[in-house]
């Protein structure tokens, strides 16, 4: 049945596509615009990242050390109340021992493993949606959209970016790109390296109702984003 | 006036008769406008990433049977399973069978306009389904049980006073949750969030599909569609079936114009790529190397619902269409009678292009006459699709079918044969402004007799001169070609 559906509907793309009027369709491969070739200095990329993502109303902070970073999640997560983070694994934060600097500071990480089972499921996420505090590391940040890319997978969970009200980040400097298509182009295999990679520009927000902007509707309301060398 | 005709200019005195909603729209599509004009304005290499989005686009649809097999075999590769609907009763019943077999009684599910276009959530229901939509504007759109307006903003029509009653009277909603629109939002977020985790169905739409590695792109400011493709174990996508890129650089290309267009932003808060369920490691349990999260099983329902009669034709280069809203924002016509006058799904320029093509022109040849063909739409484009070319040749094609109403089937050909002859265009022209002079007040012409009078009553002219154009031009003693 499907498969004759798909005979069908293919036969019939093929058949329009002999009387298509398809204006500037060329038969080569598309994928000849280059993005700008000169990159601005780091230091230029970086200022216009926190630029940005500060008009989105997100935060950037600099840390030099592993301490220095856990001195800003722990302010972070004071400020907010936040007794527990659910957490990307120190691997992967871009900053090694910080989950230990964290823990050595009263805040425990929450651990997760969704399960197969749809009652199960269900549990394990009212659990871990009460958490107050996501923390990740960033895969790369764009400075022309304040954006950080995260690659989630094995032991970098989706939902420490997109359960909790405030999300913190930390990304290199050394990984920050102009903007989304050289980074693309540079690693063509980026989309599949994780069932999910997503960019994040700045807190959850939206203007359905009378185009009056408002942060924090589905995803984080905060967002941190800590930069460190 | 066919019924389809008349209904549709009912919708449009309706909505031109609506104050709030006139102010709304021009708040709403004003700011969008801005926003794009100022984010294109600040992109140096704008026109160039134009150019290139249209040409992957162009050749993206010229060899779609290659890209749709590609998309589906590096799809499946990932554990994808790929279902194929070719109309929408198909679609519904695809995914309906797919929530009975799972046992689901509670499905969340992201905007998505192909969805709106099948009337998934009506199918959903009756298969004992409860659906709920989590887009803020589509989920005030749902408790209202009313439609969205514009593509990205869905209740442009609606105020925080329509909002904070539905809460109320719908949700139970107290005082202090809907005394201002932080607080209406923070109330729809409590309200949604409990579903999103008890749910066992995500349903979304799907901006961009890749080809080359079969991935889904999804995107949203608010978070919802992270939210509807990572907790619940099913994901099911509905993808019309022309919204394919080749590779991911393609889609960097076409993500660089695709928020710019529709709201200004660099990129929507969540630009959101799925590719494949969630991969499991070896073993089982946290150590087994696998990820932690994210659907077990990802169905992508690919619909053609008319797109494939649609790209044999001349209305093909529709296809190119990325849903950006910008064609909307841009168009006078959409911006005094939003998008219920038009009484499609897609609504503005691209609606009145995508409806009659997919729907058929017997019920909708009346929506392409609803544009001035000042072009601003294709101005605005970030593919460039030429959207006035597309609506004449809708008109074309309506008159050709005896589809235009008789007045204008009649007076073409008579006006025709008066344009192709000089001699007697000018002698009829003489006459009508000696006529038009008759009816004239205070230099403008606001309502013409008889047959003219339907036709000139949204139109003012200003009254004729006493000498045409050739006339005044041969009084200065310049040599005209029509003289000599």
């Amino acid at each position: 049945m499907t498969a004759s559906a798909r005979d069908r509907i293919m036969a019939s793309v093929r058949d329009g596509l002999l009387r298509a009027v398809l204006p500037d369709a060329t038969a080569d491969r598309a994928g000849r615009w280059e993005p700008p070739a000169q990159v601005p200095p780091r230091e230029v990329l970086v200022d216009q990242f926190s630029r940005t993502l500060a008009a989105l109303t997100g935060h950037v902070h600099r840390a030099a050390t592993a301490t220095e970073a856990a001195d800003i999640v722990i302010g972070v997560a004071a400020a907010h109340g936040a007794a527990s983070c659910l957490s990307w694994g120190d691997e992967h934060l871009g900053c090694p021992g910080l989950l230990s600097l964290l823990a050595a500071r009263g805040l425990a990480r929450v651990t997760y493993e969704m399960s197969g089972d749809s009652v199960e499921r269900g549990r394990t996420a009212h659990d871990v949606g009460r958490v107050d505090l996501g923390l990740t590391g960033a895969h790369a940040a764009l400075a022309d959209s304040g954006a950080i890319v995260l690659v989630c997978g094995p032991g970098r969970g989706r939902l420490a970016s997109l359960l909790p009200p405030i999300h913190v980040a930390i990304v290199s400097e050394r990984r920050m790109w102009p903007a989304l298509p050289a980074l693309v182009q540079a690693e063509p295999g980026l989309l599949d390296a994780g069932s999910n990679v997503v960019v994040v520009a700045g807190p959850s927000r939206t203007a359905d109702i009378e185009m009056t902007l408002t942060h924090g509707v589905h995803g984080p309301k905060h967002v941190h984003v800590i930069l460190v060398p | 006036m066919h019924d389809a005709a008349l209904a549709f200019h009912r919708r449009i005195d309706a909505a031109l008769a609506d104050g709030a909603l006139r102010r709304a729209l021009a708040l709403t599509t004003g700011r969008l406008a801005r926003g794009r004009t100022d984010a294109f304005a600040a992109m140096p290499d704008a026109e160039a990433c134009r150019t290139e989005a249209r040409r992957i686009r162009a050749h993206t649809i010229a060899h779609l049977d290659r890209y749709l097999d590609e998309f589906t075999r590096a799809a499946e590769a990932r554990g994808g399973r790929i279902h194929w609907a070719e109309t929408a009763a198909d679609a519904t019943r695809i995914v309906t069978d797919i929530a009975r077999r799972h046992g689901i009684t509670l499905a969340v599910k992201s905007k998505s306009m192909v969805t709106e276009e099948i009337e998934l959530n009506a199918a959903l229901e009756q298969a004992g389904v409860r659906v709920v939509e989590t887009d803020l504007g589509e989920f005030v759109v749902q408790l209202a049980a009313d439609r969205p307006s514009h593509i990205i903003a869905p209740i442009v029509h609606l105020s925080r006073g329509d909002v904070a009653r539905l809460f109320q009277e719908k949700l139970g909603a107290g005082q202090d949750d809907v005394a201002d629109i932080p607080a209406m939002t923070a109330f729809a977020r409590r309200t949604l969030r409990s579903e999103f985790l008890d749910a066992g169905m995500g349903i979304s739409g799907v901006n961009l599909a890749v080809a080359e590695t079969g991935s889904l792109c999804i995107v949203t400011n608010e978070g919802n569609g992270r939210l509807t493709t990572s907790l619940p174990r099913l994901h099911v996508a509905i993808l019309g079936l022309e919204r394919i890129v080749p590779t991911a650089a393609d889609l960097a290309v076409v993500l660089t114009l695709l928020a710019r267009s529709a709201t200004g932003q660099a990129l929507s808060v969540y630009t959101n790529v799925i590719t494949g369920p969630r991969r499991r490691g070896p073993g089982a349990g946290p150590e087994a190397g696998g990820e932690p999260d994210g659907p077990e099983e990802l169905h992508i329902v690919i619909v053609d619902n008319g797109r494939s009669r649609l790209l044999g034709g001349e209305l093909a280069e529709i296809l190119y269409c990325v849903r950006c809203g910008a064609c909307l924002n841009a168009c006078p016509v959409y911006r005094h009678i939003g998008g219920h006058a038009y009484g499609s799904v897609y609504p503005g320029p691209v609606g009145s292009v995508v409806t009659p093509g997919l729907m058929g022109l017997d019920d909708w040849s009346e929506v392409a006459q609803a544009s001035s063909l000042c072009g601003a739409c294709r101005d605005v484009c970030p593919v460039r699709i030429d959207l006035p070319h597309l609506l004449l040749k809708l008109r074309e094609q309506a008159a050709r079918r005896k589809l235009a109403p008789l007045w204008l089937r009649l007076a073409m050909p008579l006006y025709s044969a008066v344009a192709t002859r000089p001699a007697l265009y000018r002698r009829l022209g003489s006459i009508a402004a000696w006529l038009a002079r008759a009816v004239e007040r205070d230099g403008w012409i606001r309502q013409l007799p008889g047959p003219f009078a339907a036709w000139s009553a949204s139109r003012d002219f200003p009254a004729p001169a006493a000498q045409s154009f050739v006339q005044q031009h041969e009084a200065r003693g310049v040599v005209t070609g029509a003289a000599s």
